[in-house]
């Protein structure tokens, strides 16, 4: 096949953009479970862990300017190459809310944290980040709208979580002093809802991405 | 036309089965999948209406039932691999193909809706409104004020030299506005203004080409085809004749031959692609084929997949 080293240039960015969606995935798993289970150490082994992250972001933007300057790629590949470089944004934020879970495992105190299902909701946005980068390897435009329709379950659930956490707020404004020791924790449980829903639409961008460069399809994008 | 139609009706079936187009739903023929990837809709009017055009070179078959609408006023680039036959049908746009003789053309091109394949078009006046830039520079060993005169002189629309002179009807201003309007068109003038009367020979190939431009448009065409213009120039050179296409387009018509593929993404409004044995097998809005070809033959040419 003529220009190989191109297509092996190709090859190698997409297989680099997998190994950093690896490591993403990782990161966010080990940030969950520093949640779950209190555990310090993995929390800051993640925080230590993004420099890292941020590193391979910038020489996979380097490898995606390459390509575009000095093989000038069209067709499928210019969608591959302009999808991966989109992709490898939305990992490398994924990697920051990975960091914000384990700031929050680092700050959480065994005390009265309301009872919402943080572990579940993770998952599932674990999951979602998981099946959409399977989608990328794998060139699945049916996986990818099943991403993004499962993320509108992950949405609602969110927003149940939201309300659970407020209510349990609310329901014991009569106690100043329970309030005042439970204020930190809500608002901690409310940002980890909150990124935790980001993960998600991080998931379902790559997603999108991931069908515009099958089918030169925008439809999920906004 | 008949007895032809149905080998290219079975040849088209044979080459398009080959890949898997992606734009199908099953039951649908090859056929009117491949008629869908090169049907092109655009806005304004066509220039030139080219109907199941077949050009044969003895038993080559050059060409194979091309269509394909040309809009005005626009750059519209043809590529493909060597001998897809894109040569062959810039060629047949001006009636060049005539001068080989054991060239057979079979079909309908028609320019402003005049057929050009009939008893009795005159060729002369078909060249000069449908001009042509070849790949090399090919000025003429003359002045370069006189290869931009001897175009009009030739069909009459100056009058210059001695009997003009003598009956009163010497038309130097005329002409030496023309020579400075087409110089300046073709991006040129700055360069040569003060030397309109050396040798067209001793400018730099970049200039003869540009130099080619505008004889080409002293005889006032519609349309501008070119054959790899810019394929013996450097990038340099290369760059100026592709902005000066750019602004040609906005009066003339062109129809550029380039193997270079970056350049008719450049340049182009609108991009058809030949390939090997003769077929158009995409025609559509540049933007579009290049990042989004309908035809996986299409893809794997331009992506450098074969080829």
């Amino acid at each position: 096949m003529p220009r190989d080293r191109y297509q092996h240039s190709l090859d190698e960015l997409r297989s680099d953009v997998l190994s950093m969606g690896e490591t993403v995935t990782e990161r966010l798993d080990e940030s969950l479970e520093a949640l779950e289970r209190r555990d310090d150490a993995l929390a800051r082994a993640v925080i230590d862990g993004d420099a890292q992250v941020n590193e391979t972001y910038l020489e996979l933007e380097e490898q995606c300017v390459d390509l575009f300057a000095l093989q000038q790629p069209v067709a499928g590949d210019l969608r591959f190459v302009t999808a991966s470089f989109k992709i490898i944004t939305e990992l490398e934020r994924i990697g920051d809310l990975a960091v914000n879970l384990a700031n929050y495992a680092l700050a959480a105190r065994q005390t009265v944290t309301p009872d919402v299902e943080i572990d579940a909701l993770g998952t599932a946005a674990h999951g979602l980040v998981e099946r959409s980068l399977a989608a990328y390897e794998t060139a699945d435009a049916a996986a990818c709208r099943a991403v993004a329709a499962a993320d509108d379950e992950v949405d609602a659930r969110c927003q149940h979580a939201n309300e659970h956490v407020t209510r349990a707020l609310i329901a014991r404004t009569d106690d100043r002093w329970s309030v005042e020791r439970l204020l930190d924790d809500v608002s901690r449980v409310l940002l980890t809802i909150r990124d935790l829903e980001r993960v998600a639409d991080h998931a379902v961008n790559i997603a999108a991405r991931t069908l515009y460069m099958i089918e030169s399809d925008p439809e999920l994008l906004y | 036309m008949s007895e032809n139609q149905n080998p290219q009706t079975n040849q088209r079936t044979v080459t398009t089965t080959a890949e898997q187009p992606r734009t199908t739903t099953a039951g649908e023929t090859d056929e009117r999948t491949r008629d869908a990837w090169t049907a092109y809709d655009f806005d304004g009017d066509a220039k030139m209406t080219v109907e199941d055009l077949d050009v044969y070179y003895g038993d080559d078959h050059a060409l194979k039932g091309v269509s394909m609408e040309i809009p005005e006023r626009s750059v519209t680039a043809l590529i493909g691999p060597s001998g897809c036959g894109k040569s062959t049908y810039l060629r047949c746009l001006n009636r060049m193909n005539d001068r080989i003789p054991s060239a057979r053309i079979d079909g309908s091109v028609r320019f402003d809706g005049q057929e050009i394949y009939q008893d009795g078009v005159n060729l002369v006046e078909l060249r000069k409104r449908v001009g042509m830039v070849f790949q090399s520079p090919n000025p003429f060993p003359k002045s370069i004020r006189e290869n931009i005169a001897y175009g009009p002189q030739k069909h009459g629309d100056l009058d210059t030299g001695l009997l003009a002179r003598l009956l009163n009807r010497s038309d130097a201003a005329e002409r030496d506005e023309l020579v400075e309007r087409c110089l300046r068109d073709a991006a040129l003038w700055d360069e040569v203004h003060d030397r309109l009367d050396d040798n067209a020979l001793g400018l730099s190939g970049g200039q003869q080409q540009r130099l080619c431009i505008a004889r080409c448009l002293s005889v006032d065409p519609e349309i501008i085809l070119m054959d790899e213009p810019a394929s013996a120039l450097d990038p340099i050179a290369t760059a100026k004749i592709e902005d000066l296409i750019a602004d040609l387009a906005e009066e003339y018509t062109v129809v550029i031959v380039t193997h270079n593929m970056q350049q008719a993404a450049r340049i182009s409004d609108q991009t058809a692609v030949f390939l090997t044995g003769g077929e158009l097998v995409e025609y559509g809005d540049t933007d579009r084929v290049f990042e989004d070809p309908h035809s996986e033959r299409v893809e794997d040419y331009i992506t450098g997949k074969f080829g």
